[in-house]
């Protein structure tokens, strides 16, 4: 237990300097300062505080295949509709009269079996839409009745008086989502070295570079002014997420790739204890209408892989740490039943969702709707996304559902305790 | 100083225009706009093929790759000379020097503008098509948009990237015939599940030899027949070659007034504001419709509107956008060409792509068939707004790229040997700029030097000598700069 104690001590550690924060921060009040590559930098936010609780949204772009991942192996209309591209039986792993996991999602089953990985089958939207675009703006947006574009994860982090760029923060892809979009201010940034401000160097002593962007930046208005301003707040309060160290710990290896390298920016941010509740990462593209192929070849064994290697690589390198964080994915729809003549699948609607970590019910959720093999026919969604979402938001971050998701009823799931 | 002995600048409302139509101002753009006598006449002449194009073939003789056919590049892949990635980053990296230098620049921002609407991303993903792809979209960027949706949909880049290519009437793979109707042409809520489908039906007959020759070829046998319905269009289509069906599928889409709405709302995005004005659309489409979907009218229109003129500074620049436009304004030169042909060699031209993919996106590197986003929301994000920073930086000091540019001595950005500080803040924001500097720009250029206003500027001062840097970063870190 030497790894496990030393992750300890370090969990210990990042505790006491987030309760020293807090402290800071009651005393501080509204205009902190804080030192930087030897540059003085004014704020108007108040200081860090510790995230008690951080929620990690994969968001699965371009439509996975549920039922690739987790297979209803017991529903014979899967075999018929799928000849070619369904998962055999007898391959699957974590098997249940019912579903059975993927065999290359192997990497997850230390996790699984510490019931740590929970799986909702066929949940999604509540109607179809087979549009990439409109459905993930809808998936993320989360609030049909509004027309003003605000992402749930915006309203989540809107939930208390704390504001601060680095409550929320996208990785691996400077695009931000939809579900950060809104009047709460987040950062969207590739890597954790994209993180400085150039010309703040050694030889800026006297804090030029710093002080001459911020008047040239404070009246701006727009999203470019607020983009402005929150770049420069969160390089300067993003020190102690650089201090740590790039490389994983506890031996957590990861694929390489951009999941890989995404999820091991998140746990030096999570590490780095600078109040980052929500993160946000995007991987795909999921939108296989061919190639998806078999357990030979193809991209579902080969994103599969890449995916489990990911996850399990995560809470590895987040160790004790994980103990505050829970994972959840998301995609802005499922695809067809019946596979299509180029080993691939065409728009659907339900698809699976996982939940890892803190909090997590381990095992299968959800009602199955029974499959039928015809050309057009869909896995029906049986469990709304925002259910799920919800679970998280209020169970675990201490949210209200009604704040998050407005004018929506959840429904008991089950996936979090 | 008196007004007579300042820096030249164009007047608001030209330089406003240049902005939004070019890659970017630069002194020698405001001195072809004079020489044609005034904007209207110069926006004419780009219009009109005036100007000529010897830059275009100039540059495309950097890449061997650019000028290769399909099969060519094909087979340098299979020699192991070139990979057809690689390829494809020729291709973004000649995008890139095209705006940077084309004397066309109105050309080559319509280009840009179709080759994001009809987009197909340059990442090897497409086989040797790409090149082949943009050129055709360049051929059509100031024609009609009726020919240039069918030289789009058509093309074996589009039927590879949106698997149309191994579609089968038994299977009809539903990508494409979709994108294209929510994407290419009338929008969502135009159509149904009914719709895609016939669309998908139509499309298909088209095959490519994908991973193995990529030959490109129709098989009637692979055509679905039978009579079709999507929205308001019908055929028997009973022949066994469907492409006479799915070209007046294509004229009808093309013409549809939905289609024109599409256009005009992104051509008003693209050149007016992220939230254009419902009267302009309105009137924009119903010029495309009267004009049988020519660009060059809707163009004209959307150029002489209020609402163009009044919507300032508003376009945040996308990543490939504020990079060439900091290469114009710099006066960065490429003085060579890549070693053999070649994209792997350092040499600034190819170096450009990197630069570019820093700051969030190379051009054509969007991974979704929708195309890059146009808005200043996508494009204000920590990562974006702090790699645009570096790239700013680094180019004003001249330290990356090295090879293969020219970038002007530092004492060369003073227009006289000795200059107050006040006025030379003034001379570069009219360089740089097309516009004086405004008071908070003389005081973040104070802040950022630790200069005073009256301070004598000469080429011993340490300003010149060592930190012009961070002088000229002022201007390029702007949000007159950032945006457009």
């Amino acid at each position: 237990m030497t790894e496990g104690s030393h992750d300890c001590a370090e969990y210990a550690g990042l505790s006491r300097r987030g309760l020293i924060r807090g402290a800071l921060a009651v005393g501080a009040g509204l205009s902190v300062a804080t030192a930087y590559g030897g540059a003085f930098v004014e704020t108007s936010y108040a200081a860090t505080r510790s995230a008690p609780a951080v929620l990690v949204v994969l968001s699965l772009r371009g439509a996975v295949d549920g039922m690739s991942l987790v297979v209803p192996h017991a529903d014979p209309a899967y075999y018929t509709a799928r000849p070619r591209i369904a998962v055999p039986a007898a391959s699957l792993l974590a098997k249940d009269s019912f579903f059975g996991l993927h065999p290359n999602l192997a990497p997850l089953l230390p996790l699984w079996n510490a019931g740590k990985v929970a799986v909702v089958h066929a949940a999604g939207l509540p109607a179809p839409n087979r549009s990439h675009f409109a459905a993930i703006e809808e998936v993320e947006d989360a609030d049909p009745g509004s027309a003003a574009r605000i992402g749930w994860l915006n309203r989540l982090i809107g939930r208390d008086a704390y504001a601060h760029p680095l409550q929320a923060v996208q990785l691996g892809e400077s695009v931000p989502p939809v579900s950060l979009a809104g009047p709460q201010p987040s950062v969207a940034v590739e890597s954790i070295a994209d993180m400085r401000l150039s010309g703040a160097d050694k030889w800026d002593t006297a804090g030029r570079r710093p002080r001459s962007m911020r008047t040239m930046w404070s009246g701006v208005g727009g999203p470019l002014g607020a983009g402005a301003r929150s770049a420069m707040q969160a390089v300067a309060d993003f020190g102690p997420v650089r201090a740590t160290s790039a490389t994983p710990a506890n031996g957590a290896h990861y694929p390489d790739g951009d999941l890989g390298r995404a999820l091991s920016a998140a746990a030096r941010t999570i590490r780095g204890d600078v109040g980052a509740e929500v993160i946000t990462v995007d991987h795909g593209s999921w939108d296989h209408h061919s190639g998806l192929g078999t357990l030979e070849w193809g991209e579902m064994q080969r994103m599969a892989t890449e995916l489990a290697s990911a996850l399990a690589a995560f809470f590895t390198d987040l160790g004790p740490l994980g103990e505050k964080v829970t994972l959840v994915t998301v995609s802005e729809f499922g695809r067809r039943t019946k596979e299509n003549a180029n080993y691939g699948l065409d728009h659907g609607f339900g698809t699976a969702m996982l939940l890892l970590g803190a909090g997590v019910r381990g095992g299968y959720h959800g009602r199955w709707p029974g499959l039928v093999d015809d050309a057009n026919a869909d896995l029906t969604v049986t469990t709304d996304y925002r259910s799920v979402l919800a679970e998280v938001a209020v169970r675990r971050m201490g949210a209200s559902a009604a704040q998050v998701f407005p004018g929506f009823q959840p429904e008991a799931v089950g996936a979090i305790v | 100083m008196t007004a007579s002995r300042k820096t030249k600048v164009p007047s608001r409302a030209t330089l406003h225009a240049l902005q939004r139509l070019t890659a970017g101002y630069t002194p020698a753009l405001r001195q072809q706009v004079e020489a044609a006598g005034g904007f209207t006449r110069w926006f004419d002449r780009q219009l009109t093929g005036g100007y000529d194009d010897r830059w275009y073939a100039q540059t495309a003789a950097w890449w061997t790759s650019v000028n290769a056919t399909p099969a060519q590049l094909w087979q340098r892949d299979r020699d192991d000379v070139e990979g057809l990635w690689r390829a494809d980053a020729n291709y973004q990296c000649w995008t890139l020097a095209r705006r940077i230098g084309s004397q066309r620049q109105v050309l080559e921002t319509m280009t840009d503008f179709w080759e994001h609407h009809l987009h197909v991303p340059a990442n090897g993903e497409v086989g040797p098509f790409r090149t082949s792809y943009g050129k055709t979209v360049r051929a059509h960027a100031l024609v009609k948009y009726a020919d240039l949706l069918e030289a789009a949909i058509t093309h074996p880049a589009m039927a590879v990237y949106l698997t149309n290519a191994n579609s089968s009437k038994r299977a009809p793979n539903e990508n494409l015939g979709r994108e294209l109707l929510e994407l290419h042409t009338v929008g969502r809520g135009q159509y149904g599940e009914a719709d895609v489908k016939a669309s998908a039906k139509i499309l298909t007959g088209y095959r490519v030899g994908l991973w193995t020759d990529w030959a490109f070829s129709y098989d009637p046998a692979q055509h679905w027949t039978g009579p079709v319905t999507v929205m308001g269009f019908s055929h028997p289509n009973s022949a066994p070659d469907g492409r006479p069906v799915l070209a007046a599928y294509l004229g009808y889409l093309a013409r549809h007034p939905a289609t024109a709405r599409r256009i005009a709302t992104k051509l008003a995005i693209r050149f007016v504001s992220d939230t254009p004005p419902a009267a302009l659309i309105g009137r924009l489409a119903a010029v495309y419709l009267s004009n049988d979907t020519a660009i060059v009218p809707v163009l004209r229109a959307l150029v002489a509107s209020p609402e163009f003129a009044a919507a300032r500074n508003v376009k945040v620049r996308t990543p490939a956008e504020d990079v060439v436009a900091t290469w114009r304004a710099l006066g960065v030169r490429i003085t060579r060409a890549p070693r053999n042909g070649m994209g792997e060699d350092e040499t600034g031209a190819n170096e450009i792509l990197w630069q570019t993919t820093g700051l969030g996106l190379a051009p054509f590197a969007w991974q979704r068939p929708d195309g890059r986003p146009d808005s200043a929301a996508a494009w204000s994000s920590t990562s974006r707004f702090l790699a645009s920073l570096d790239v700013h930086y680094t180019l004003a000091g001249g330290w990356w790229p090295k090879q293969g540019l020219a970038y002007p001595a530092a004492r060369a950005w003073l227009p006289k040997k000795q200059v107050r500080f006040a006025a030379l803040v003034d001379h570069l924001a009219r360089t740089i700029h097309g516009q004086p500097a405004s008071a908070l720009l003389q005081q973040v250029a104070r802040e950022a030097t630790g200069c005073r206003a009256g301070e004598v500027i000469t080429p011993k001062h340490r300003i010149v000598r060592w930190e012009m840097a961070r002088l000229l970063t002022v201007f390029l870190d702007s949000p007159i700069h950032m945006t457009r």
